[in-house]
């Protein structure tokens, strides 16, 4: 385990939090992590940022839509429907 | 500002042609990922032809070989054989497994067709498709992913193509200056002021600025960021290579970033970002 210093630590900043970077790779960021508050305040910051994105978009069907795909598996298992739309 | 930068006269050229698609990234073998997950390292993030693109003949022939059963369910999605299916029909099994994607479906659907009509129609149509083709969806792979792939083809074929937007297909090949994504040399005391100013962003405004990035730097992130799904698995939804989905989750993210900081700074909100020179 090494410190991978802040060039490499704000290149993959974005994979290490995803948890797309190998396991020594994560060590070696999650070291410099510790070590460098700029590299921290910028994890934080794509954090904060992944978090308002989920917030922002958090959404509940309108209760009819349900209702409506459920009544159209239905007609397609009674025949009523052609299984397949034809693509546009 | 950032729409400023995006309405460049160079974006109009690039806008003109579909982007080729560029190496094996159709069908990337899902299993091993290591080959195109460790380069990470020497890939260049601006790069959209990226890293999955030359040298690697061996990883475009298993790409070809169609082992992946996801791909190829999908790939069959537009002339679903369900009768030819000799086991089992599953389809029994589908509002119990599919149904509680509603949601999470309707919520893409709505960052894709940006209004609650078409939104609706498209998770409809999506219900409908996969449907027809559950019988070759490999029960425990993962069933959100395969949703989200049916989802995003139906809207690429039926409701893209109707959209007076203009296909940004060569968005990928812009230079990150064109984009305004250059690193800022910003320091760490701004960059919490920038993190708690997006903390108390108003979902709105973070709707209004994800609507306003091109559509696919908003899908990638979306994927990212709200439903989650690893890199791969976006690259299977998006049909491009693993390094096209990072170019496009970073600098969307940064483009994002962007018009939250304007939109912080006009309504007063001190962020104090000192913005990278263009």
């Amino acid at each position: 385990m090494s410190d991978c210093g802040c060039d490499k630590a704000k290149r993959d900043l974005e994979e290490f939090l995803r948890d797309e970077v190998c396991r020594t790779e994560a060590a070696d960021i999650r070291t410099h992590l510790e070590h460098c508050e700029s590299c921290r305040s910028e994890a934080a910051l794509s954090v904060t940022l992944t978090e308002a994105v989920q917030r922002a978009c958090k959404e509940t069907a309108p209760a009819d839509l349900r209702d409506q795909v459920l009544e159209r598996l239905r007609a397609i298992k009674a025949g009523h429907e052609t299984e397949s739309t034809p693509a546009v | 500002m950032v729409q400023a930068v995006l309405e460049r006269p160079g974006l109009a050229d690039a806008t003109g042609t579909e982007r080729a698609p560029t190496g094996p990234g159709r069908a990337q073998p899902l299993e091993l990922d290591w080959a195109s997950m460790i380069p990470i390292d020497d890939a260049p993030v601006s790069g959209s032809a990226g890293i999955n693109a030359p040298s690697d003949v061996s990883a475009d022939e298993t790409g070809t070989e169609t082992t992946d059963a996801r791909s190829v369910a999908v790939a069959d999605v537009e002339t679903p054989s369900v009768e030819a299916e000799p086991v089992a029909d599953p389809r029994p099994l589908f509002e119990e497994q599919a149904l509680p994607f509603i949601d999470q479906l309707y919520g893409a659907a709505m960052r894709m067709t940006k209004n609650p009509s078409d939104a609706q129609d498209l998770v409809q149509e999506t219900f409908v498709k996969a449907y027809a083709a559950f019988g070759q969806f490999q029960q425990g792979t993962n069933l959100k992913a395969w949703l989200y792939r049916i989802l995003t083809n139906t809207y690429i074929n039926q409701y893209r193509k109707k959209q007076r937007e203009p296909y940004q297909g060569t968005i990928d090949d812009l230079e990150d200056w064109q984009l305004g994504g250059a690193e800022s040399t910003t320091a760490t005391s701004s960059r919490s002021a920038e993190a708690e100013a997006i903390d108390r962003m108003p979902d709105s405004a973070v709707k209004d600025a994800l609507q306003a990035i091109p559509e696919d730097f908003r899908l990638a992130v979306y994927l990212a960021d709200v439903e989650g799904f690893a890199y791969q698995e976006i690259a299977d939804i998006m049909k491009t290579p693993i390094g096209t989905v990072m170019s496009r989750l970073h600098r969307g993210r940064r483009l994002l970033r962007d018009l939250l900081a304007d939109y912080a700074r006009e309504r007063g909100i001190e962020t104090t970002r000192v913005r990278s020179a263009r």
